[in-house]
């Protein structure tokens, strides 16, 4: 296909369909939406065609128009919003068609996964029932008992144990990867030519991630759909797409095969964004690729090249008509065989990127910032936090007016651990093992914790006075997850600044004088200090985040998911200034993540957590290279890599089941229900495991401390899975 | 906190709102509730209702309490533009008496009661415990409380508070029954916002409780506040006009919109104009606020839909 016929003519090309044509045809798609500040035009001009049988990845930040396009796709987008262009199944035209005549289509011929499996399940009726609505709806003659075996067998597909007692289980009775394994279920009852599934790994833990990702494939193997993958990971796609389409403001800018995308990226934008995620396998400490900037305002008129505002090699040529997606040279001829899209990209320099491209050096990556103890041995820097054996247990109680106690959660069970200056130490491990709770007690230090929690060398015990509790607090800040909930929307950044500084009793001019260091220091302009943090973008607003902590000189700064909620591209950014601040000011950080990829780039030290306990703690590199508890094993092999042949031939530890229930937790190991290694001994070794509790312990001097009794032991043939 | 605010700055800050992306809060919701023809329309009805409470008196010669004896039940002419009453007294001269009264306790007891729920809803989430059980408790002793009974005995001169004039003695009654509801509300929502990340912030950093209700707390309960208060305008209006009619209400000689529709029930088939003419001002009142609570709420729900249409008539053709 070539890019200069005209969007007439590409609508006619669509209506053509032939067996083993696209399943899908995608052509000059616009979409437009009303807003405060007018016509905002979210999709421009979206052209792709996917294959029987093949997987689509689209790949962008938030507001790039992935998520509408699929909504525009599937007629789910609100009568408000203008739609043009043409979108064909099977060379039938859907759009215009009435929401009835869509629904024949919606759920049989095109399936959806949502990305939030908590809320798109209804709480009311039971997982059978929904199953067997969805096929009911389009099979109004099938038998109540067929639809029940179908449902079953769906169900058994997807990997839920003893399905024919779940059908009459109800969505809250479902783990998050459950419900999501659910909703996928409910997405291929109709055998669909085509699902697409819109960032359906987001909101799930990693290990649970790599479960559904393991489904889905399945999915696509029983039905042979065509899948159409939406995220942002770069990582998620990598083993799972054959060809992939970056989007930027709305339009495609980059497409091609997988390998195409990430060996030889031809656009700078795909560049960047492969720079910005750190890598979980390897150990290199380079800064990040930041991508400076926000995507340009779609309610505007693009003239140039929508990305030219960020782009490093930017030059007027570029700012003259936005660029169209050129085939790169010295490629595949695209339509060849088992190529839908041939690789093209959206860049007047896309010849002058050579293969050997290095996106540190095109945009500008800073240098690794070097702290001054970083020549000093750890032990002989200063404890600026120090844990000993704390213990947070809730317990767990029934009845409506005499309550009974009939558990204990141990949310936090006997942490101990220390962090030094300068040192960035950081806990991982899967949502409910206890991350939050152990930041909550050492935030919400008291004299009545069971255990020690000591701060600057001032034990909580001694924590009486109103005194000593403030210059305990001072030491110590926190940086919250979502930088739009963690600042009050009525204030200004010059008053959200001031409070902590206010609170102290500064005076008004130091306070202002006090107010421009610290926007200076995380790189935001001075003078927008009277704006309000809904006119900052999702980046700005951490790093006002980041400043007020920093605005009391604290020695440590508490990091909780400091970058999970905010995009690639600008979550580089804001790691390479907390790596800054961090050498500057000699800063130590407790960070709490659940993206390992980024705990490995910014920690120094890990501490794995898994249902309240530490099982496994060291330097990072150590801990990440030489994996010894099989559940730090587990989580690191479930972390995706952007990477695609690496990501198609390593091998998986896929973990079985979820974390288990609080009421019947393990005697011995914690992690022996789930264990790979467990799985695989002999009955008599096994024994050790469900008796005892192993200890946290090293085998040599310097190496790391883990909680396990076979760390080299053989995993279970079950748990791993290699994609061939 | 307004000490930043120079010139300069409220000039940049313009700047910046007519550039592109940042539009200030109070624009977006004055532009939602502005795209709300309902809510305008209703706007415009209770503004020119309150200037005819005001200015009304103007439209006639006669007041309320002279008697024309030439002119004695006679439907609407020149010289009584909405006609008299059986006892001689001039129409319009009574409804703008009656609006006026009605509008003064809708908006006295809307706006003290939404204060009275603020206060006490708020000190009920921040003190929490004991304080939040006890509170409650008198709360929900307050909402079981037949206020009907209550007003009867106040009102017919129970209790020695003779000496009021009756329409203020409605008030306080109305008042001591209307903020329950409301003070609910603002318990739990305030309850919400203990548990967000910029309160925990501000815990963290050690400020002390009572500077995080009164900085953080009450301005992010303001738009729950504001719709309250149109509601509780209503609901006061209607309870006066409830009261009046059954005779428990306002008193001769007060006048009220619910006096007056009371007198007239009887006699609606001989003396129509006395019966429809205070009944269609009631309907207007509370009508332009329930059209104005609408828009209202539209422009202060962010997830509203009140932003328009992108979609063009002719792009709709296309579609079809």
């Amino acid at each position: 296909m070539s890019t200069n016929i005209t969007p007439a003519e590409r609508l006619r090309d669509a209506g053509l369909y032939a067996p083993g044509d696209a399943v899908l045809s995608v052509r000059d798609l616009n979409v437009r939406f009303n807003s405060e500040n007018g016509v905002v035009h979210a999709v421009r001009g979206v052209d792709f065609d996917l294959m029987p049988g093949k997987t689509l990845g689209i790949v962008g930040e938030s507001g790039s128009g992935k998520s509408v396009t699929s909504m525009a796709i599937m007629g789910l987008l609100p009568e408000t919003a203008d739609i043009t262009g043409s979108v064909r199944f099977k060379g039938k035209e859907l759009l215009g068609l009435s929401d009835k005549a869509m629904c024949k289509h919606r759920g049989n011929d095109i399936a959806m996964v949502f990305q939030d499996p908590l809320s798109s399940l209804t709480p009311v009726y039971t997982v059978g029932t929904q199953i067997i609505e969805a096929l009911t709806v389009h099979n109004p003659t099938m038998s109540k008992q067929a639809k029940e075996a179908r449902a079953v067998d769906l169900l058994r597909m997807v990997g839920i144990p003893s399905p024919k007692d779940r059908l009459k289980a109800f969505p809250h009775e479902f783990s998050g990867g459950m419900r999501q394994r659910v909703m996928i279920a409910i997405a291929i009852a109709n055998d669909p030519r085509v699902l697409i599934a819109d960032e359906p790994t987001t909101a799930l833990d990693v290990t649970i991630q790599a479960q559904v990702l393991e489904v889905l494939h399945t999915a696509q193997e029983e039905t042979g759909a065509a899948v159409v993958m939406i995220t942002h990971d770069l990582g998620v796609v990598a083993g799972m797409a054959d060809d992939i389409m970056v989007m930027y403001a709305g339009k495609p800018v980059e497409t091609g095969t997988v390998e195409d995308i990430y060996y030889n990226p031809r656009m700078p934008y795909t560049l960047g964004l492969l720079g910005a995620v750190p890598r979980v396998d390897t150990a290199t400490k380079q800064s990040l690729v930041p991508i400076e900037g926000t995507p340009p305002n779609l309610a505007l008129p693009v003239t140039g090249c929508s990305f030219a505002a960020r782009c490093p090699l930017v030059s007027d040529a570029c700012l003259h008509g936005e660029p169209e997606l050129f085939p790169v040279p010295g490629v595949a001829v695209p339509g060849v065989e088992g190529q839908a899209l041939g690789h093209k990209a959206a860049c007047i320099k896309a010849n002058e990127l050579s293969n050997d491209a290095d996106a540190h050096r095109i945009f500008h990556a800073p240098p690794k910032p070097v702290s001054k103890f970083d020549g000093v041995a750890r032990v002989e820097r200063d404890k600026v936090l120090e844990l000993k054996d704390v213990r947070k247990h809730f317990p767990l109680l029934k009845g409506a007016l005499i309550k009974r106690r009939i558990g204990t959660v141990k949310a936090v069970d006997g942490l101990s651990f220390d962090i030094r200056e300068g040192e960035c130490v950081s806990i991982v491990g899967e949502s409910g093992c206890g991350k939050t709770t152990t930041l909550l007690e050492i935030m919400e230090f008291h004299p009545d914790q069971v255990g020690e929690v000591i701060i600057g060398g001032v034990s909580n015990k001694v924590a009486t006075d109103h005194k000593t509790k403030m210059a305990m607090r001072k030491e110590m800040q926190m940086v919250f997850q979502d930088p739009t909930g963690a600042l009050d929307p009525r204030f200004t950044v010059y008053e959200v600044l001031a409070e902590p500084l206010e609170n102290l009793g500064m005076p008004k001019a130091a306070i202002k004088k006090r107010i421009m260091e610290l926007m200076k220091l995380v790189g935001l302009q001075p003078d927008h200090v009277n704006r309000f943090p809904n006119q900052f973008s999702g980046g700005q607003r951490q790093r006002i985040g980041i400043a007020r902590a920093l605005a009391v000189n604290p020695k440590l700064v508490v990091l909780d998911e400091p970058v999970s909620a905010l995009d690639v591209s600008v979550q580089a950014g804001v790691i390479n200034l907390l790596d800054k601040l961090r050498a500057e000011l000699g800063l130590s950080y407790l960070m709490v993540a659940h993206d390992l990829s980024v705990v490995r780039h910014i920690s120094d030290r890990v501490a794995v957590m898994y249902l309240g306990k530490i099982v496994e703690t060291g330097d990072v590199d150590d801990v990440f290279d030489n994996p010894r508890h099989p559940y730090t094993r587990a989580l690191l092999s479930a972390i995706p890599v952007p990477d695609p042949n690496l990501e198609r031939t390593r091998e998986r530890i896929i973990l079985q089941g979820d974390l288990p229930s609080p009421l019947d937790a393990p005697k011995g190991c914690n992690f022996a229900t789930r264990c790979p290694v467990f799985a695989a001994l002999p009955a008599a070794k096994q024994e050790k495991c469900l008796t005892l509790e192993p200890p946290l312990a090293s085998e040599k001097e310097g190496a790391q401390d883990f909680a396990c009794f076979f760390p080299d032991g053989e995993l279970d043939a079950d748990m791993l899975v290699v994609h061939a | 906190m307004t000490n930043i605010i120079d010139p300069i700055a409220e000039i940049d800050e313009a700047r910046v709102a007519d550039q592109d992306v940042v539009i200030g809060k109070s624009r977006i919701i004055f532009r939602r509730f502005m795209r709300n023809r309902t809510a305008v329309a209703g706007l415009f009805i209770f503004l020119a209702l309150f200037l005819f409470s005001i200015f009304g008196g103007f439209l006639t010669s006669w007041d309320k309490d002279t008697i024309d004896p030439l002119n004695i039940g006679m439907p609407p002419s020149p010289d009584h533009l909405l006609g008299t009453t059986q006892a001689g007294i001039d129409l319009l001269a009574l409804i703008v008496d009656g609006t006026r009264t009605s509008i003064l306790i809708g908006l006295i007891v809307g706006g003290l009661s939404v204060l009275i729920s603020a206060v006490y809803g708020c000190t009920m989430a921040f003190f929490g415990g004991k304080v939040d059980a006890t509170m409650l408790f008198i709360l929900e002793a307050l909402i079981m409380m037949p206020a009907i009974l209550v007003v009867a005995v106040a009102t017919s001169g129970g209790g020695g508070l003779k000496d009021l004039p009756s329409w203020l003695l409605l008030v306080v009654v109305l008042l001591f029954f209307s903020w329950m509801g409301t003070a609910r509300l603002v318990r739990s929502l305030s309850m919400s916002l203990m548990q967000r990340d910029y309160v925990k912030a501000a815990k963290y950093m050690g400020v002390p409780s009572r500077r995080i209700v009164w900085r953080h707390l009450v301005p992010n309960i303001g738009s729950l506040l504001v719709l309250d208060f149109t509601r509780g305008i209503t609901g006061a209006i209607l309870a006066e006009v409830a009261f009046s009619f059954i005779g428990i209400g306002i008193k001769v000689p007060d006048v009220s919109l619910g006096v007056l529709i009371g007198q007239a029930t009887g006699q609606v088939s001989s003396f129509p104009w006395m019966f429809w003419v205070p009944l269609t001002v009631m309907f207007l009142l509370t009508g332009s606020l329930a059209m104005m609570n609408d828009g209202l709420r539209d422009a202060f729900d962010p997830s509203s839909s009140s932003i328009g249409r992108a979609k063009t008539k002719t792009a709709k053709k296309v579609n079809k």
